[in-house]
């Protein structure tokens, strides 16, 4: 599904990414743990192709598309979708207004065709219900004033209307008490599917103990200094990144 | 003393001009249309601009006191206006409320000046559109508020080869309530100034004013606005917010806001900001699936509509969206 090889990403002239090599199979969630400062955010948005963010070398493939050959817009279309660490506020733009408009130039990408408004509500108002978002903040300009944690919710509901293929998940849990947590964790293990993969992007192995994943990986000096099963983000949190960050 | 050498325009002027009008042919004669010399209109250089080609409207009967009265206090709009174009008074009484639409179209050069006079407890909407043209646009009104009047403006403008609109408050009681409310559209070759001065004299008064505009490559907008509260005028509430959107490179945005304040007891804000659109927001946008002209587009509109007040009526609220709608859509 999204494979990742020998990735190498400068930003600001200063090499952060370097040589990240990685396969994320449809059906897992793999999560990317490591220090501040190892690349986990320049990893998302490289892959999600912000400004800045443009590979050096190596490649990445959704489904065997070349991510970096396309503009971000066209990213999203083709099913990647990321959850980012600090959601931008959109002023003036109605959070519905946006989420149909995201939905339907996705829709007209892939050549479907728009979602009617009865259906498109619906769905929205269900999905926002499972997470505890109160249909009033669906008419408020896009996370403007909202708290961190709604913030979150939102990423989760945006990503629950959108369907994407894969998923990144960049932080989700940074901001979050515990209540807000579990259902964002819930909303995120709802799409879990065979055919849809997601790449988990977390300091802390707390938001593990919700969203389980198949792999752990640790990035640390910009690749993949080790990957292991879930047991591999316990030991994390027990010992540290300290032995990465001296061998890197 | 060595006679200045006349612009091409001021010449053209002159040669329209009655022989009355003494103290307006002495001021072209010796100061000239305005240039970006001067300080009030260094941004709109109104000599440059007024060429050989100005088309003049045939007014019957110029009123000639008007024209030397505007001459005299140095009023450009108001004394071309009362020479060339048009000048109107409009008394609203004591209770009453009015709601007027005022369009600036495109033609002859038609200068505009109106006086209105709020009589104390009068309220009036007025609404101002100006769509784009290749003329010279020039509007400038001067109201006087009595004692718990409101007066709301709302102006919409699309600029012209130079656009100037200018409008003067004076607060001439208590309790008065300005609410002034812009977007400007300055496409390519498009010049578009909104100018205002609102003079608290009387205390107790509040002034909201929030004007937004966007300009593209070869377009320029400009606003100046100055609010003045006399010694005296305790309990002054008054709010000036300016934000403009460069939307490409070679767009130009010049702003002026001021603040004159003698009173110790008042309560003054301002804000003036002028830059490129949010890219951070912009790649949020085109992360979730919308085209970057698209989420440009978006951005923008959703931008300048928070300067469209609630309370324009339906139909003019309409035609203002749909205009800032195909000014946006209308972009290369």
């Amino acid at each position: 599904m999204l494979r990742i090889d020998d990735l190498h990403v400068a930003v600001g002239g200063a090499e952060i990414i370097r040589g990240l090599t990685l396969d994320v199979p449809a059906g897992e969630v793999h999560a990317i743990m490591g220090p501040n400062g190892a690349g986990k955010s320049t990893l998302a948005y490289a892959l999600a192709g912000r400004d800045g963010y443009e590979p050096r070398g190596g490649k990445a493939t959704l489904e065997g598309a070349d991510l970096f050959a396309m503009a971000p817009e066209e990213r999203a279309a083709k099913g990647l979708f990321l959850s980012f660490q600090y959601p931008l506020e959109i002023p003036g733009v109605p959070t519905l207004t946006f989420l149909r408009t995201a939905l339907n130039a996705q829709h007209k990408a892939r050549a479907e065709a728009e979602i009617s408004s009865p259906d498109f509500l619906k769905q929205v108002r269900a999905k926002a219900a499972a997470l505890k978002i109160d249909p009033e903040m669906l008419k408020r300009p896009l996370n403007v004033g909202f708290s961190g944690g709604e913030k979150k919710r939102m990423e989760v509901l945006q990503m629950a209307v959108l369907e994407p293929r894969f998923a990144i998940l960049d932080e989700t849990d940074s901001g979050l008490d515990i209540d807000a947590l579990r259902v964002v964790a819930d909303g995120v293990n709802a799409l879990r599917g065979p055919e849809r993969g997601m790449l988990v992007i977390t300091h802390y192995q707390r938001l593990l103990d919700y969203i389980k994943p198949d792999r752990v990986h640790v990035l640390a000096g910009g690749r993949i200094a080790e990957s292991g099963g879930p047991d591999l983000a316990l030991m994390l949190e027990r010992e540290g990144y300290d032995k990465y960050l001296k061998a890197a | 003393m060595v006679a200045r050498v006349l612009s091409a325009g001021e010449q053209t002027a002159l040669a329209h001009l009655p022989p009355n009008v003494r103290l307006a042919d002495r001021l072209l004669r010796e100061k000239g249309l305005p240039s970006r010399r001067n300080e009030q209109w260094k941004w709109s250089d109104l000599r440059a601009a007024f060429d050989e080609n100005v088309q003049f409207a045939v007014v019957p009967d110029i009123d000639e006191a008007r024209t030397d009265a505007a001459a005299a206090r140095g009023d450009f709009i108001a004394m071309l206006a009362a020479a060339f174009g048009q000048t109107e008074t409009v008394k609203v009484a004591a209770g009453e409320t009015i709601v007027s639409i005022d369009r600036i179209e495109a033609g002859q050069f038609t200068p505009r000046a109106l006086e209105i006079e709020l009589a104390p407890g009068a309220a009036m909407t007025r609404i101002v559109i100006q769509p784009a043209q290749a003329g010279l646009a020039l509007d400038s009104v001067r109201v006087h508020v009595g004692a718990g009047g409101a007066y709301r403006q709302f102006i919409l403008a699309e600029g012209a080869k130079l656009a100037r609109i200018e409008t003067h408050v004076d607060v001439a009681g208590e309790g008065v309530e300005i609410a002034l409310g812009g977007v400007y559209l300055a496409g390519a070759a498009r010049h578009v100034d909104l100018t205002s001065v609102i003079n608290h004299r009387i205390g107790g008064g509040t002034t909201r004013q929030l004007i937004k505009g966007a300009a593209r490559k070869g377009g320029r907008g400009v606003f100046q606005g100055r609010i003045e509260v006399a010694r005296g005028a305790q309990k002054t509430d008054a709010r000036q917010y300016h934000h403009g959107l460069l939307l490409e490179e070679g767009a130009e945005i010049y702003a002026k806001p001021e603040l004159e304040i003698y009173a110790d007891d008042v309560q003054c804000a301002h804000g003036n900001t002028a830059g490129a659109l949010d890219e951070a927001a912009l790649f949020y946008m085109r992360a979730r699936g919308i085209p970057e002209a698209a989420a440009r587009a978006m951005l923008t509109e959703a931008f300048l509509l928070e300067a469209v007040p609630d309370y324009l009526p339906e139909d003019v609220r309409a035609e203002v969206t749909s205009r800032i709608k195909a000014w946006l859509g209308g972009a290369p």
